[in-house]
């Protein structure tokens, strides 16, 4: 039950008759209608269009596609939900073919004799976690913000963090093994996947780690065609808490000591009332003297463990001079699961500044960024921010500091103030999680020559006519 | 070239961040929403050029000049249904991004240019002068009612819509069954013509206005106060685009689905099938998304004695469109018929033994999506359902409703101050263990508690039962507030409340909702 292709390919890309060959017609295009379409990501920054689009649908026809490229030397770009807000995947050459891989869902397997899930590398986070759930199990981290689209393969190329990241660290940290087509058109199992008559239960495994190799490669080494992730069972009782401070630097001791606790699925700060504001508007008006706050979600598979759980925050948040705000935006934040961010879009177009820091660090930076907020008159200028950081692993957090200009003549002084803001960001010891364009090049005016070089040494020899994503890491010009 | 229709809707075009929550959300999130990959053309042909954000960035680059209009442009626009599934799964703004309205649009400007679909020139053509889509002849439009003296007053008009005049008349046919044995005091218009759904979604409106002013003084000329029709794009348009395009009536206009909805409850009528059956309901788009009609067609089908109603794994806001609408039938039929066959799918997996629909055009999609799988479920339409199981009035069983949720529509009646703060048209709906109610916002400290499902409430709160008896023994309203704060916050095992967003926070806040939140202590 083939349809025929609406917008016909203009047949003008070198490879197109070889990859439809592979693919079938209808799963392979080069008009520039289909093209427009694969242009942007979800955020303002825009690289060279793609010059053909192939959506596989096993990993045999991943193999026919890289080893048609390597033959023919032709950049390849893997692209998972395409809702990043980095440009990450985003060609940097013309002319690419571009891997749409939200076909590539599927779920291969549940192995509940040793809590693994495998799946196709463009599954996405929401419907695995929906699929799991109907099993009894959960993941560990949930999946980006914006999990709906968000591909598992595409978050793991990228070292995407988000849900759940206060317990099970970032997206990469979930992974047990993966698969990946190398420039050689080789399948690689990594993890306990050396072993061909082994289950992909473990990631450290006799050998080195060969699927840290991969995580966050920016798709730069290969082509992930399947993930096998950590499971966990599902765990019904969830309780939360909302904490609100008089000062920032109160809110950031308090939220170390329960991040340092590792009690909390998700622990989530905002770090100045526009910020509360902004998320939760009136969250705050009856609490005047409140600057910052956090919520805390504390889920277990024992009722008694999750109420103790949460009962520690509170005395812990209580000792750090905090205030019990209740529990109501913390319930909105876990239940609005992947549908959080977007209602944010009502302020304007999102500028964001992802990345990691030390939570001692966040103080420092938000007296910087204020600084630079007064300095613009961006509240009289229309510009709304979000200050949120997530707690992640054991001590750092995400510096989630995002501004909103909220019409397209703003977005001049808007970029003018992101601008600044990154420039602060690195300054102050914050480390990008991912690249892509926003990062790139402030990242690479930081990084050791020796770290590079290394990196770079890896790519020769996995990928030597640099076939795959040709120039990320290389700057933005 | 220009597009100034669709750079009307420039800051949307500028505000999408392409997130793809249209192209590839799913059910688990959300506020347990039912969404699953909304787009419907998007889920048969693949590529994102397909799928609202897609249509996004192109539309933008076509204004930008960056793509120029062609062949394959045209064809590409013409490929949406216009369903709204992605607007009404779009959080990003208080509406969501208008890609239905861009899409139209879009393609008034490419009318406007001269850049069209053959096909659609001959159906414009059509309804000017034979005042159908179908070149058939106008003055046999009635003649699938044989030979019957329509009477000239009646205060039932039964618009009967071009698609059940000529192409699937049985509809139309059973629609006239029925209504004779309800016997409800209607008549059809002799002269009726094409509402004009089809020339608003193809793009070209020119004429649109003459046949909804001749419609209205054909109505008006009968005296009537209802229009019925089981035709969801008439419908649509007579309630939604009629009105937006300007014109004004003073009638009121209802969906065969919602008239039997109050017969039934008010006991003029009762259905019962002889032996039990599972049935699945699919909402056509201009029905549900596009007018906000969930619950009549449900309640109308639940209220046949020995029938099961199913729900398909996308419903109501959030179902799959049949493929028919927005054009898209008559302009890549083989498309239409795919999507077809995706949703008879979906209906096969319900274990449904017949999909009912409400909506001529929906019917016959889903007929050739049918053939199309090969399928063996049989589609039906609603007047063509019910006919068999009319049994007459109900003599017999009135008032059936649990105590609880009456003494609850009595309390909440009696204390409007509840819900003061939220502006008018604020819809809450209730459930306690399956009972359904709501509160519509009337006005400043006023309230309506409907006895029923709200259609399209903005928020659904489920109570325990203890929870209920705890909240109506309260007496004042500050009372009630900081009793339904805490059986939210600590809930227990026998008493709690728990609640369901329909509506994005920004939605929420705009209809005033802060307020709400913050009297019952939850903000």
């Amino acid at each position: 039950m083939i349809v025929v292709a609406i917008v016909k390919s203009s047949e003008s890309h070198p490879l197109y008759k070889k990859l439809a060959a592979i693919v079938g017609e209808d799963r392979v295009n080069d008009n520039q209608v289909i093209i427009s379409a694969y242009t942007k990501d979800a955020s303002h920054l825009t690289a060279e269009k793609p010059g053909i689009v192939v959506m596989p649908e096993t990993v045999e026809e991943v193999q026919a596609i890289v080893n048609l490229c390597s033959e023919t030397k032709s950049p390849l770009v893997p692209a998972g939900g395409r809702n990043g807000i980095c440009g990450a995947c985003l060609p940097r050459v013309t002319q690419a073919v571009l891997l749409d891989m939200v076909k590539m869902d599927r779920i291969i397997n549940i192995d509940e004799d040793v809590m693994t899930v495998t799946v196709e590398a463009g599954q996405r986070w929401a419907e695995l976690i929906h699929r799991l759930d109907e099993k009894g199990y959960k993941l560990g981290f949930r999946g980006p913000y914006g999990g709906n689209a968000g591909t598992v393969g595409g978050s793991v190329s990228i070292n995407s963090i988000g849900y759940a990241a206060s317990k099970y660290g970032s997206s990469p940290d979930g992974v047990v093994s993966l698969e990946v087509v190398l420039a050689n058109g080789e399948v690689i199992q990594t993890g306990t996947g050396w072993n061909k008559t082994a289950k992909l239960f473990a990631r450290y495994s006799s050998f080195n780690d060969i699927t840290g190799v991969f995580l966050g490669d920016a798709g730069t080494l290969g082509v992930k065609t399947k993930v096998t992730l950590k499971i966990y069972l599902r765990a019904e009782f969830i309780t939360h808490a909302d904490m609100g401070f008089k000062t920032l630097e109160e809110a950031t001791a308090a939220f170390l000591e329960v991040q340092k606790r590792g009690f909390t699925e998700e622990l989530i700060l905002l770090a100045d009332r526009q910020s509360t504001d902004t998320f939760f508007p009136g969250f705050l008006d009856s609490h005047k003297e409140i600057h910052a706050m956090f919520s805390a979600i504390v889920q277990e598979t024992d009722e008694q463990l999750a109420a103790r759980k949460i009962e520690i925050v509170r005395e812990i948040a209580l000792e750090h001079g905090g205030k019990d705000l209740g529990n109501f935006a913390a319930q909105m934040h876990w239940n609005e699961l992947f549908n959080l961010v977007q209602p944010l879009f009502n302020n304007g177009f999102w500028l964001n500044t992802c990345h990691l820091r030390p939570i001692t660090s966040l103080p420092e930076i938000m007296h910087k960024l204020w600084a630079i907020f007064d300095k613009h008159k961006m509240l009289e200028n229309g510009i709304k921010w979000i200050a949120s950081c997530l707690g992640a692993d054991r001590a750092y957090m995400t510096g989630w500091i995002t501004i909103f200009p909220p019409s397209k003549d703003k977005m001049e002084l808007g970029l003018k103030i992101w601008n600044e803001m990154l420039d602060a960001i690195m300054e102050t010891g914050g480390c990008p999680y991912w690249n892509g364009l926003l990062w790139e090049n402030r990242s690479l005016e930081k990084v050791d020559k020796n770290f590079m070089d290394t990196y770079w040494t890896i790519k020769k020899a996995l990928d030597p006519d640099n076939i795959f994503s040709p120039h990320v890491f290389e700057g933005v010009k | 070239m220009l597009f100034p229709n669709l750079t009307k809707y420039d800051e949307d075009l500028w505000l999408c961040a392409r997130c793809g929550d249209c192209s590839l959300a799913d059910k688990t999130v959300a506020s347990n929403r039912d969404v699953y990959h909304p787009c419907a053309v998007k889920n048969v042909l693949g590529f994102e050029a397909y799928a609202a954000r897609g249509r996004v960035m192109i539309m933008n680059d076509l204004i930008s000049g960056e793509l120029e209009v062609d062949e394959n442009v045209i064809n590409w626009a013409y490929t949406c249904t216009t369903c709204k599934n992605c607007q009404e799964t779009c959080t990003a703004t208080a509406e969501g991004i208008r890609i239905p309205d861009m899409v139209e649009a879009l393609r008034k400007d490419l009318v406007t240019n001269d850049f069209v679909v053959e096909k659609h020139g001959v159906i414009e053509d059509s309804i000017i002068n034979k005042f159908n889509p179908y070149k058939e002849p106008h003055n046999r439009r009635m003649d699938l009612f044989g030979e019957r003296d329509w009477p000239e007053k009646a205060s039932v008009i039964y618009f009967v819509g071009c698609t059940s005049a000529y192409r699937e008349k049985e509809i139309a046919r059973t629609t006239v069954q029925l209504l004779d044995q309800i016997g409800a005091d209607f008549t059809v218009l002799s002269d009726e013509r094409c509402c004009g759904s089809v020339l608003l979604r193809v793009g070209r409106t020119k004429s649109f206005g003459n046949h909804t002013t001749h419609n209205i003084e054909a109505i008006k000329r009968t005296g009537a106060n209802t229009i019925v029709t089981a035709c969801a794009g008439c419908f649509r348009t007579w309630k939604v685009d009629v009105v937006s395009e300007g014109d004004d009536y003073d009638f009121e206009v209802l969906h065969i689905t919602e008239y039997l909805d109050r017969l039934i409850r008010d006991g003029e009528v009762v259905f019962k099938a002889p032996k039990s059956m599972k049935v699945t309901y699919h909402d056509p788009c201009h029905l549900g998304r596009h007018a906000e009609v969930y619950e009549a067609p449900r309640r109308v089908i639940e209220a046949i004695s020995n029938v099961e109603l199913v729900e398909m794994e996308t419903n109501k806001r959030y179902a799959h469109c049949c493929g028919s609408g927005g054009g898209v039938k008559s302009t890549h039929g083989e498309l239409a018929d795919k999507i077809a066959a995706d949703r008879i799918k979906e209906a096969e997996d319900t274990g449904a033994k017949v999909l009912v629909t409400a909506c001529p055009f929906c019917h016959r999609g889903l007929e050739d999506g049918s053939k199309y799988s090969r399928s063996n479920l049989p589609v039906i339409d609603v007047p063509e359902f019910l006919l068999p199981f009319v049994q007459g009035k109900d003599t017999i069983t009135k008032n059936v409703e649990n105590p609880l949720k009456m003494k609850f529509i009595e309390y909440l009646s009696a204390h409007p101050k509840i819900f003061e703060g939220l502006k008018k048209g604020a819809v809450i709906d209730y459930d306690i263990e399956g009972d359904r109610f709501h509160v519509l916002v009337t006005g400043k400290s006023e309230i309506e508690v409907p006895p029923i499902r709200a259609e399209n409430p903005d928020v659904e709160l489920t109570f325990s039962p203890k929870a209920v008896e705890k909240l109506v023994a309260l007496d004042s309203v500050v009372d009630y507030a900081k009793q339904f704060g805490a059986l939210f916050k600590e809930p227990t095992d026998d008493e709690w409340i728990k609640f369901n967003l329909r509506l994005n926070i920004v939605k929420l806040l705009m209809k005033g909702y802060r307020k709400f939140a913050q009297r019952a202590g939850l903000i």
